[in-house]
C-alpha cells in the first residue's frame, strides 16, 4: 500500500511559493491599514452632513428600485474652496512647514556636523543623547515647552533674574512658539539621516580640496554639502512631511491665530462634527503631500543607485 | 654644470637642497611617528620613502602636505619655510592612495579644481585640463563622473589633478596600490615618463620594493620613524648598510659569525652554520673576534652538482624545494647544520641539460665581491 501523493496544481505553487507571501505580507498590512481607512474617508468626503449615526448620508440608498442609488457629490470639496479659510489654512501650513523645516536643516546640520566629526568613541553618546528624548512621550515633552514659554514660564524667570529683560517675553501661543515645538521635536528626524550621510564621508576628499588650495569654508560648500544632499534631502523630507499635518504642537502652542490645516481638521471633526467637510480636508492635505513623498522617493532611489 | 652633477645631485655639495626636512619629530600622544629625522631631496628627484607598514612614511608625507603638524623641526621648499603654511597655500599637491576623486564632478571638473582655487581665467583653465587629460590619455573621458570610471583610469585622473596646478612637488601615497600587478608594473613606467616630461619633484611612499627600485632615483628606507638608509636603488640593494634594509629589500641570504681578521682573498668569517671561514672582498674596521654578518643576494649564489675549483665559499646542501619562475628558478637548500639557504638561477636553457630536482646533494658558492659584509 502506498500513499498517493497529493498533486498540488503547478499554477498554486507559482502564486504561493515562500517569496510571494513573504511580500505579500507588507502589502496586505498597508491595503488593510491603508488602502480600506483610506477609502472610507474617500467615500465620506463624497457625502452628506447629517444629524445622525454616523453623522454623514449613505453612498447606496435602496430605494424600491432593484439597483441602489449613489449618493455622492463633490460639495465638501466646492466648500472648502468657497472659504477662504481652508485655502488659507494649507498655505500656512505650508508656510509653517516650510520655514521650520529649514530651521531644522540649519541647526540639525550643526548638530550632525558636529557628532561626525567628534571622536569615534563619543559618537555613539553623543547620538544616543538625540534619540534620548524619544523615550518620553511626545504629547509630554510638548507640554514641557509650556512651562518653559508661558509668560512665568522658566526661560522668562531666567531671563528677568539675570536682568536681560524687564518685561516677560510673549512666546507662548505665538507662531514663534510652534516654530520652537516643531524644531526641537522633529529634529532627531533631521539629525539621523544628515549624521548617516556625514559619517561616512571620505575625510580624504576635505584633505584633497585643501590640498588643491580650497579654503576650508569654501571646501565646505563645494565638497561637503554637494556630498551630502541625499542626507539633507531625507531629512527635510522627514520634516517637512510630518509638519505639515502636525496638530498637537500648533494646538498646544500656537495662539488663536495660527493656522494649520491639522487643527482646522480637528475643529471639523470634533466641534462642527462636519465628517464630510472634515474628510475632504484630509484628502486634500494627503494630494499636497504625495509632491513631496513622490520627490523623496525619487531622491531615495537616486540614493541607492 | 657636468653630467654626473645632474643626474646624483647629492653627490654635489654645491647643489641646494630643493626639500629640506631639518630634525623633525612627530608625536601623537606618547607615540613617536617620526623620530627627528632630517633628509635633503633635490629638484626633480624622484624620490621613495619605503618602509614596512607603519614606519611613519605616510605620516611624513602626511607632514609635506600640511594634513599633520609636526611636535619639532621645520621643512623649507625652495628655501622657503613652510612649516606654519596651512596645506590650502602650500606649493605643493598629493595624490591619495584612495584617490580622493570628487564623486560629485566629472573627470574634467576634477581635474579644473585647482585651477579654479588659483582665480585662473576660464580659457586658461580649460586649456590646461586639456593638456593634463592629454597627458594621461583620457580626454574621451572628461565628462564622465568618477563612479564610470575603472581602476586605471581613476588612478590617472588622480594623477592629472594633482599635476594641473603644476606644483613644486608632487607628493604620491602609495600610487600604483590598488593596480593589479601588470598594470602596476606599466604605470610605472608611465609615471616615470611623467615625471621626466614635467620636470616636477615626485615624493612617493610605497610598501613595495620592487616598485621602488623600479621608479626612483633615490630609496629612503625607514623604520620606526627613522630614515635607515637613503642611497640610490642600487646602493640599496647592493649595499645595504645593516641586516634590516637587506632583509626589507629583496631576498637575502645572512651568515652569521666571528670577525676572523683579512688575508689576500678577503674578510674572513667564522661562520656559525658550516664551522668554517668564508670569504667577502669588502674590508672592515672592527676588532677580530667581533660578530659581524655577511649578507649575499639569492642570485649571487652559483649551485651546482660539481664541486667547484675552488677552495673557498663552498657550503654543501640538498635541494628541499623549488619555486619555477619561468625566467628563474628559485632553490631551497639546506645545509648539513638544517640551515636553509635560498639560491636563485637564471634558466637559460629550455630544456634543462643537467637539471638540478628535489633531493640532489649541491654544492653553493660565490665569489667573495658578491658578499656584503654588515656590522649591524
Amino acid at each position: 500500500m502506498s500513499i498517493k501523493e497529493i498533486q498540488i496544481p503547478a499554477f498554486l505553487k507559482r502564486t504561493f511559493n515562500g517569496r510571494n507571501v513573504a511580500i505579500s505580507i507588507p502589502y496586505l498590512w498597508l491595503l488593510l491599514l491603508f488602502l480600506f481607512p483610506f477609502v472610507i474617508v474617500l467615500k465620506i468626503s463624497l457625502a452628506q452632513p447629517v444629524i445622525a449615526m454616523p453623522p454623514y448620508t449613505p453612498l447606496f440608498s435602496w430605494g424600491d428600485s432593484l439597483w441602489p442609488k449613489i449618493q455622492a457629490g463633490l460639495d465638501s470639496y466646492l466648500f472648502l474652496f468657497s472659504d477662504s479659510l481652508y485655502i488659507k489654512a494649507y498655505l500656512s501650513s505650508i508656510k509653517i512647514a516650510t520655514i521650520s523645516t529649514v530651521l531644522t536643516l540649519i541647526i540639525g546640520y550643526a548638530i550632525a556636523y558636529s557628532i561626525a566629526r567628534a571622536p569615534t568613541r563619543w559618537r555613539g553618546i553623543l547620538l544616543m543623547l538625540v534619540i534620548l528624548p524619544f523615550w518620553t512621550s511626545f504629547l509630554i515633552r510638548v507640554y514641557a515647552w509650556i512651562g518653559i514659554l508661558k509668560t512665568e514660564g522658566l526661560l522668562n524667570l531666567a531671563l528677568m533674574t539675570l536682568g536681560v529683560i524687564e518685561k516677560p517675553l510673549i512666546i507662548m501661543n505665538t507662531d514663534l512658539a510652534v516654530y520652537i515645538g516643531i524644531v526641537y521635536s522633529y529634529l532627531p528626524f533631521m539629525i539621523l539621516p544628515l549624521y548617516a550621510n556625514l559619517e561616512k564621508m571620505d575625510m580624504n576628499l576635505l584633505e584633497a580640496a585643501a590640498d588643491l588650495g580650497c579654503r576650508p569654508f569654501k571646501t565646505f560648500w563645494t565638497v561637503t554639502i554637494p556630498l551630502s544632499l541625499p542626507g539633507i534631502l531625507a531629512g527635510c523630507f522627514l520634516v517637512f512631511i510630518p509638519v505639515i499635518g502636525e496638530f498637537v504642537i500648533p494646538d498646544l502652542l500656537g495662539g488663536t491665530k495660527t493656522l494649520m490645516i491639522g487643527k482646522v481638521l480637528w475643529g471639523e471633526f470634533f466641534y462642527n462634527r462636519d465628517w464630510p467637510v472634515a474628510s475632504a480636508v484630509a484628502i486634500i492635505m494627503l494630494l499636497l503631500l504625495i509632491v513631496p513623498i513622490i520627490l523623496y522617493q525619487k531622491s531615495q532611489e537616486k540614493a541607492i543607485s | 654644470m657636468t653630467e654626473t652633477t645632474t643626474t646624483e645631485p647629492w653627490l654635489d655639495s654645491n647643489q641646494k637642497p630643493y626639500i629640506q626636512i631639518e630634525s623633525v619629530t612627530k608625536k601623537f600622544g606618547d607615540f613617536t611617528a617620526i623620530d627627528n629625522l632630517s633628509l635633503d631631496i633635490y629638484k626633480n628627484e624622484f624620490f621613495s620613502l619605503l618602509g614596512p607598514s607603519g614606519c611613519g612614511k605616510t605620516t611624513l608625507l602626511r607632514m609635506l602636505a600640511g594634513f599633520e603638524r609636526f611636535t619639532e623641526g621645520r621643512v623649507l621648499v625652495d628655501g622657503e619655510d613652510i612649516s606654519e603654511i596651512p596645506p590650502h597655500l602650500r606649493p605643493i599637491n598629493m595624490m591619495f592612495q584612495s584617490y580622493a576623486l570628487f564623486p560629485h564632478m566629472t573627470v574634467e571638473k576634477n581635474i579644473a579644481f585647482g585651477l579654479k582655487q588659483d582665480k585662473l581665467p576660464d580659457n586658461i583653465i580649460n586649456q590646461r585640463v586639456e593638456e593634463m587629460l592629454e597627458l594621461v590619455e583620457l580626454t574621451d573621458f572628461a565628462k564622465r563622473k568618477p563612479g564610470q570610471l575603472s581602476g586605471g583610469q581613476s588612478q590617472r585622473v588622480a594623477l592629472a589633478r594633482s599635476l594641473a596646478k603644476q606644483p613644486k612637488l608632487l607628493l604620491l601615497d602609495e600610487p600604483l596600490g590598488a593596480l593589479d600587478k601588470r598594470l602596476r608594473e606599466q604605470t610605472q613606467f608611465e609615471l616615470m615618463d611623467i615625471q621626466e616630461k614635467l620636470e616636477v619633484t615626485f615624493v612617493i611612499v610605497t610598501h613595495d620594493q620592487e616598485e621602488a627600485m623600479t621608479v626612483s632615483s633615490r630609496i629612503g628606507v625607514m623604520d620606526s620613524g627613522k630614515l635607515i638608509q637613503v642611497a640610490t636603488p642600487t646602493q640599496i640593494y647592493e649595499a645595504p648598510i645593516n641586516r634590516e634594509v637587506a632583509d626589507f629589500i629583496g631576498d637575502v641570504n645572512i651568515f652569521k659569525g666571528i670577525y676572523k681578521g683579512q688575508d689576500e682573498t678577503g674578510t674572513q668569517l667564522l661562520s656559525e652554520d658550516s664551522k668554517s671561514i668564508i670569504y667577502a672582498t669588502q674590508k672592515v674596521d672592527v676588532p677580530v673576534g667581533n660578530r659581524i654578518w655577511f649578507a649575499l643576494r639569492p642570485e649571487k649564489l652559483e649551485i651546482t652538482r660539481k664541486l667547484p675549483e675552488v677552495d673557498f665559499n663552498i657550503l654543501k646542501g640538498k635541494i628541499e624545494d623549488i619555486g619555477y619562475g619561468g625566467s628563474f628558478s628559485t632553490y631551497h637548500v639546506k645545509l648539513e647544520n638544517g640551515r636553509q639557504l635560498t639560491a636563485i638561477r637564471a634558466n637559460r636553457e629550455r630544456t634543462a641539460e643537467h637539471h638540478l630536482t628535489w633531493g640532489d646533494e649541491v654544492y653553493l658558492h660565490w665569489a667573495p665581491h658578491s658578499a656584503v659584509v654588515l656590522l649591524s
